[in-house]
């Protein structure tokens, strides 16, 4: 019996965690490549690289926004910081570095042979500090078949479509959507509307500030009233189904639409599949300018944190243009080095790589970061959505439905503590 | 000591249970019930139950499971009788039916969501037929009487299989010498079936009913891949608070809710389905 309970005993302290033996590993906690095929393909693509270097592991953790704050605040607090290295979207670390819990990375050592796009470099200064370095960027971009093409609007030019002129305008979207609807019998324009897709990021990144100019402050203006008018009108030519779609890569590669907006790097599959069948555009320009958002990932180190040269190291390694052009072709998530352009191979990628770049260079911009509002993020989104599902799905007024939910906005900011943007 | 050894054994399984389910259930149940302030409140639910996403997810889930379960017990009941009956070739059929058993629900669903896209496998079909020249459209929140028809299909496809199993194994387990008995004595096949087969099949039919009751409830994994949040059910809405919106203690709340609607179905059923000549 005794020998029972020694033998339980001792398998009992291999459940304990802790008492593992390994390697000495370098913690990467991040918000960014979560998803399953991101993830096994940063692991195995990516940091394997690094170990196989320099020798030393990496354990990629993935967390969401609440989790990645809540565990980092917990550290500094405790005095106990065992993360090494992190990963988040600029918003993240802006409100890391309020709190204090993050390293300055002015004095580190200067990172060879890259140059960061001087707009990324001056976003990563905050409140005095090098908070991170850039890491990833992203955006949301117009996929275009070419068999859309052949119906432009009179007046509307394929360039200027691809190049972002004043032509290419939302009335022009429009308009083309009424031919395309036209002439195939059925609407061909998608959005990623479902739960789980990123329209909400077209409607307070994209449509409200080339409308507004703002995101939020204007949420139930007169202009805000004409933008939910316009949604109205163009709901006759956006695909039923896409309320049920959450990614416009496989509509656009089954033909059901010839148009989508999406996230770059949820367009990479299509692009990368028939690279020969699509271009991709810049957003349209609204009456007050052309409203898109940037996503910036960046890496840093939390304060206190173990090893920081190893960190450094990693984080070299991951800034390393080809690590970024590698990123790029697993990921759709785009290099924050002007070098890395020169290692895309992938021609689907060189598509939407240059679609990316005529966006953040065409006229009117108005470029927009995703208020960073913490945990009341997700409310945040679903005002944006309860507007679209009140006003185009179930034709409520907008005059009756903005005001009301522009109040809860309004608190959400409040309750983040955040100025209203 | 030897008295120890069976609380020893039982140990391990009571430690998984403990961290595994104990410790999340009293997690939601203290999500469910702090208010967002941080105090012990009934705040939630009275967001949650006078909220226009409530009322709709609890109708839909009450119409879907309404339709789709009692059109489940009788299909699976007239499929196990076929079955029992034990022509030649019966089992290859048997194990035809069974084959959604193995299925997931987001398999279910994206198998559903291929047969009736606007690209899918019957618009091709009807297009190649000429029976229409356009797609037909049965997704999308304009077309959400056909998502519900899709919906049905696809959960009529999915686990009838399951009750069909437990309906079979009742049939199975009842002497054929009463059915012998009263064949002898001149019944008729619906005398039989009335007056012994199905009397007899009543725990099989009310584990099916609990079971598929209570799945029921839980059902969004197939509805979700199928027509996302055009049609919400209260699952799925659980689902959105926590994943999308981020605000586990709405979504607990749900939880909260979705377990005592199904405790409340699931004592209905034992208090009226009983076979007391069985029990006693």
């Amino acid at each position: 019996m005794k020998r029972f309970i020694s033998l339980l005993l001792v398998s009992l302290l291999f459940l304990i965690p802790g008492t593992t033996i390994g390697a000495e590993k370098l913690i990467l906690l991040s918000t960014q490549f979560n998803p399953v095929d991101e993830l096994q393909y940063i692991n195995e693509k990516v940091l394997a690289g690094f170990t196989k270097e320099t020798g030393i592991n990496v354990d990629f953790v993935p967390a969401n926004y609440a989790d990645f704050v809540n565990r980092l605040l917990a550290e500094a607090k405790t005095g106990k910081v065992v993360t090494n290295t992190i990963a988040e979207l600029h918003g993240g670390f802006d409100y890391l570095a309020s709190e204090n819990v993050l390293e300055d990375l002015t004095n580190m050592p200067k990172l060879p042979k890259r140059t960061f796009l001087k707009t990324f470099a001056n976003y990563s200064k905050i409140r005095g500090i090098t908070a991170y370095v850039p890491w990833t960027q992203a955006t949301f971009v117009v996929a275009i078949n070419k068999e859309a093409l052949k119906y432009l609007p009179a007046g509307l030019t394929q360039e200027d479509v691809l190049n972002g002129s004043i032509k290419w305008s939302y009335n022009a979207l429009l308009k083309w959507a009424e031919n395309l609807k036209k002439a195939k019998g059925a609407p061909m324009l998608g959005l990623p509307i479902a739960p789980g897709g990123l329209f909400h990021r077209f409607l307070h990144g994209y449509m409200y500030p080339s409308y507004t100019k703002t995101q939020a402050k204007a949420f139930a203006g007169q202009d805000a009233i004409s933008l939910w008018k316009y949604l109205v009108k163009l709901n006759d030519y956006v695909h039923p189904a896409s309320t049920t779609w959450s990614n416009m890569s496989e509509p656009l590669l089954k033909g059901e639409v010839l148009i989508g907006w999406d996230h770059t790097a949820r367009l990479a599959s299509a692009l990368k599949t028939k690279p020969n069948d699509f271009v991709v555009a810049p957003a349209p320009v609204g009456p007050k300018g052309r409203g898109y958002i940037l996503v910036i990932a960046g890496l840093g180190i939390p304060k206190n944190a173990p090893n920081k040269e190893d960190s450094w190291k990693l984080i070299e390694y991951l800034t390393r243009p080809s690590t970024q052009a590698l990123i790029l072709q697993g990921t759709g998530f785009f290099p924050t080095v002007k070098e890395a352009s020169g290692e895309v191979t992938d021609p689907g990628l060189q598509v939407l790589s240059s679609g990316v770049t005529r966006q953040a260079s065409a006229s009117f911009g108005i470029p927009t970061l995703i208020p960073s509002l913490g945990g009341l993020g997700g409310e945040f989104n679903n005002i944006y959505r309860m507007a679209y599902e009140r006003i185009v799905l179930r034709k409520e007024a907008p005059e009756k439905v903005l005001p009301e939910l522009g109040k809860r906005l309004e608190e959400i900011f409040k309750e983040a503590n955040v100025p209203l943007q | 000591m030897k008295r120890f050894i069976p609380y020893l054994l039982c140990l391990p399984a009571i430690i998984y249970l403990a961290i595994f389910i104990g410790y999340p259930l009293i997690q939601a149940f203290v999500l469910a019930f702090t208010s967002r302030s941080g105090g012990i409140s009934l705040e939630n639910f009275r967001y949650i139950l006078s909220s226009q996403g409530f009322k709709e997810a609890f109708l839909n889930t009450i119409i879907i499971s309404g339709i789709v379960i009692p059109l489940q017990i009788i299909l699976a009941l007239l499929l196990s009788l076929f079955i029992n009956s034990r022509f030649k070739g019966y089992t290859m059929l048997l194990y035809i039916i069974s084959i959604p058993l193995a299925l997931s629900e987001i398999t279910a669903g994206l198998m559903g969501y291929s047969i009736f896209s606007s690209m899918g496998f019957l618009n091709k079909l009807l297009l190649t037929m000429g029976v229409t020249d356009k797609p037909i459209y049965f997704f999308g929140y304009a077309y959400k009487f056909r998502e519900f028809i899709v919906i049905i299909l696809s959960e009529l496809w999915r686990s009838t299989s399951l009750v069909f199993v437990i309906l079979l194994a009742g049939l199975q387990a009842i002497d054929r010498e009463y059915t012998e008995a009263a064949e002898v004595d001149g019944a008729t096949p619906w005398q039989k079936f009335s007056k012994i087969t199905l009397p007899l099949l009543r725990p099989s039919l009310l584990s099916a009913l609990l079971l598929r009751t209570t799945f029921a409830f839980q059902i969004f994994g197939n509805i979700w891949i199928l027509v996302g949040r055009d049609i919400p059910v209260l699952a799925g809405e659980a689902y959105y608070w926590q994943t999308e919106i981020r605000n586990p203690n709405y979504a607990s709340t749900y939880a909260i809710i979705i377990a005592a609607i199904t405790i409340i179905f699931a004592f209905l059923y034992l208090r009226t389905l009983r076979s007391p000549h069985l029990e006693s």
